[in-house]
């Protein structure tokens, strides 16, 4: 989808296919159980053994032997992205109202009317929700309820370096704990090459809030772990590091489709990790609903219904 | 303990004064020899008054209580259980020092203003020149321009020519007249008169020419265009002329080095100058607690009121009460910084001075077209939005030398003013030096 997408607003955003390599620790019966569930669903998932893996990714660790290599795994440079997507809007006719930070939803008996922004108010039968980490904030201007939560991370970018890295290199453990619920912080290594030069380290996790601090045990962390997989990153120089805050949902699935109390009001939210991956495919579905065509994919799942308040 | 980050005159007033009070200070600093950069005597070549930066480094050498730690790169630090952790690189290793009270005397690094050429090698600070100069004993180039606005271009020309080197030209680009603006300032520093007579000297005995009002708008390799200015940095048109020499040491006042407190939570703002400094009271005390902070952090003055504010810092730190004379004399120096940031301003005119291909961030290559089509087709509006489109200011130097720049460009597209949020961001940064991925793995956690 993320091809479409580059065909309809123009090769500007550095999408490349580059195709992912998660790399097995020991015991890699999980890795291999959790490929084969994803072949059933038309993923290309190839097993690899010690050889195969080691001329995908030639600066690997010795001691690693075996993984599975995703070769739709792709990555783009989301800023870019989104710049020439909103250009895109704009040329096609649509209105970008920048800086206007929502103040009011108003609804009448459930149906959505309009809303206030510091830019101004706007009368719509069809609002989406889009706002990230802060959807949950959204919905309750409106009076419903979504829980999404921040997921705290923090990603690591080196100077540019020589091509040492080919794909994206995950660590065997990245998979386990972006489905885990634990609040407390997890760090598992994914390591990719950007076209600038720069290698970029992630990801933590934790849940502590809208805390932007600064951790150096989690920088640190995150450095043993990616030079543990790629030997040859000692010698090369941490630059800077980004904070974020993911949309986290409980159940850990994105939230595609209309409120459960307030007709018109659309969320298409708590993408945790993976908004930018999944963002073509999210658009897609959400205007299938909202057109009333069917659907590519069965939203069942997604429905921000599954969050229904719990009556005391 | 108590640590003192920054040997130069701020750090050096406040170690002394702390030491001279029986208690024990540790300085660290990333030079190879205490001074910073300003007191950087290596060679025959000394600045005016070199005897009071002796008696400082002297004391330093000799007062047992008195510990530096040289070549130290400060990459991070945090608050721990009673006291901050800091950790730092030398020669290759991280080390972790810790202290109850901190005193930061970070300093500042020359600002520089791009021009078409600017990114040719002979193109330099005058801070660059000296510290050549004076940590290495080179000379620069053999036929050199020193150029740009305010003071410290007289001890780096005078510098050069006593090492050797001919000063083809010396361009302030204000008028002396400025200085007209601030009577009190210079009533209240007579001794700054001496300063003054003393380069006036110098300038006559090496013979350089000082011309008022002009500045270098375009290198090229063995060339300088040098144009009349005027006091908003615009070129005056047809003042035009090539000037044949090896080296241009530019520098456009100071920009404070603001990375460890902005780390730590120190409160920052925006000086009248454009730079971002920290939040102070008199004591030099930051808005967080156990942390002082003297110096150019503090807002750009200079040696003299970096080595008042360091003495109080270092007093304050050590529970003495501070004498009102050395209040006074606070006051004086801070008057007269005051006075120098209205006689050196440094305007917007420099933005016409780059070619379209011209490049403004010189580590990731961003030319000033490409700055300018993020703003008019992805709609960047301020210096982040530009550096997520360009990637300028996200090189080597983490924007240290382009961020202003391009956050006044971006402002001027746009018609309004760099807001005080934007300064105070692109300012900061996690990472206060690079440091290697093994180094990081290998440390140990603060907690």
């Amino acid at each position: 989808m993320w091809f479409d997408l580059q065909d309809d607003v123009g090769d500007s955003f550095e999408l490349e296919a580059k195709g992912g390599v998660v790399v097995a620790r020991s015991d890699d019966s999980a890795l291999m159980a959790l490929a084969d569930s994803q072949r059933l669903h038309g993923v290309t998932a190839q097993k690899v053994d010690s050889g195969e893996l080691h001329s995908l990714e030639p600066y690997l660790h010795p001691d690693l032997h075996s993984g599975v290599f995703y070769p739709q795994d792709a990555q783009c440079q989301p800023m870019l992205a989104a710049a020439h997507i909103l250009r895109t809007v704009i040329a096609r006719g649509g209105a970008v109202i920048s800086h206007a930070q929502v103040k009011k939803i108003l609804s009448h008996d459930g149906v959505l009317h309009s809303i206030s922004t510091t830019q101004g108010d706007f009368r719509a039968p069809i609002v989406i929700n889009a706002a990230g980490t802060w959807a949950g904030e959204i919905a309750a201007l409106a009076g419903s309820h979504l829980p999404i939560a921040p997921r705290k991370g923090f990603i690591l970018v080196t100077e540019p370096t020589q091509h040492y890295i080919f794909h994206k290199v995950y660590d065997s453990d990245y998979v386990a704990n972006v489905a885990s619920s634990d609040a407390d912080l997890q760090t598992s290594t994914v390591v990719e090459g950007t076209r600038s030069g720069t290698i970029l380290i992630g990801a933590s996790r934790e849940r502590i809030g809208f805390d932007g601090s600064m951790n150096y045990d989690i920088v640190r962390t995150l450095a043993a772990q990616a030079t543990s997989l790629f030997p040859v990153l000692r010698d090369v120089n941490l630059l800077r590091v980004y904070r974020g805050f993911r949309p986290y949902a409980p159940d850990h699935l994105p939230v595609v489709g209309e409120d459960a109390e307030i007709k018109g009001l659309w969320h298409s939210a708590g993408h945790e990790g993976a908004g930018i991956g999944l963002a073509p495919g999210s658009a897609e579905l959400i205007t299938q609903l909202i057109t009333g065509k069917t659907t590519f994919m069965d939203p069942a799942a997604f429905a921000p219904a599954r969050f229904a308040r719990v009556s005391i | 303990m108590i640590l003192v980050i920054g040997g130069g005159p701020a750090g050096l007033a406040a170690a002394v004064a702390i030491a001279r009070n029986g208690q024990e200070v540790t300085i660290l600093d990333s030079a190879p020899r205490a001074g910073g950069q300003y007191w950087r005597h290596r060679t025959r070549v000394d600045g005016y008054k070199s005897e009071k930066s002796a008696m400082y480094l002297q004391e330093v050498a000799q007062n047992p209580l008195i510990h530096f730690i040289s070549g130290a790169n400060v990459w991070s630090a945090s608050r721990v259980k009673d006291g901050f952790a800091i950790n730092y690189l030398v020669s290759g290793n991280e080390l972790t020092v810790t202290a109850q009270k901190l005193i930061l005397a970070t300093g500042a690094f020359d600002r520089s203003l791009p021009f078409a050429g600017w990114d040719l090698p002979g193109v330099m600070t005058p801070g660059a020149a000296q510290s050549l100069l004076k940590g290495h004993g080179v000379l620069a180039g053999r036929r050199v321009i020193v150029a740009g606005t305010g003071p410290f271009l007289l001890p780096v020309a005078t510098g050069i020519a006593a090492a050797g080197g001919t000063v083809v030209g010396l361009y302030e680009a204000q008028s002396p007249l400025r200085w007209a603006l601030s009577p009190v300032a210079l009533l209240l520093n007579p001794s700054k008169f001496a300063e003054l007579l003393y380069y006036a000297k110098q300038v006559r005995k090496y013979r350089i020419r000082i011309q008022f009002g002009k500045g270098v708008t375009a290198f090229d390799t063995h060339s300088a265009v040098v144009s009349r200015l005027s006091s908003d940095l615009e070129v005056v048109a047809g003042s035009e002329e090539k000037i044949e020499c090896d080296v241009v040491a530019v520098g456009w006042g100071f920009t404070p080095d603001v990375t460890l407190g902005g780390i730590l939570g120190c409160a920052q703002k925006v000086d009248l100058d454009g730079t971002v400094i920290f939040n102070v009271d008199q004591n030099q005390r930051s808005s967080q607690k156990d942390i002082w902070i003297a110096g150019e952090a503090t807002g750009i003055g200079g040696s003299d009121l970096a080595l008042v504010e360091g003495e109080i810092a270092g007093l304050d730190c050590v529970g003495i009460g501070i004498s009102p004379s050395l209040a006074f004399r606070k006051i004086r120096k801070t008057l007269f910084a005051r006075a120098l940031q209205k006689s050196y301003p440094v305007g917007n005119g420099w933005k016409k001075w780059s070619r379209n291909t011209t490049k403004i961030c010189r580590c990731e290559e961003v030319s000033l077209q490409d700055i300018a089509d993020s703003v008019t087709d992805l709609g960047a509006f301020d210096s982040r939005t530009a550096k997520l489109f360009t990637r300028a200011g996200m090189g080597l130097c983490q924007g240290r030398i382009c961020s202003r720049n391009v956050s006044e460009i971006v402002a001027g597209l746009q018609g309004c003013q760099v807001s005080d949020n934007e300064r105070i961001g692109y300012s900061n940064r996690p990472i206060a030096t690079p440091i290697s991925l093994g180094e990081l793995s290998d440390g140990k956690s603060t907690k």
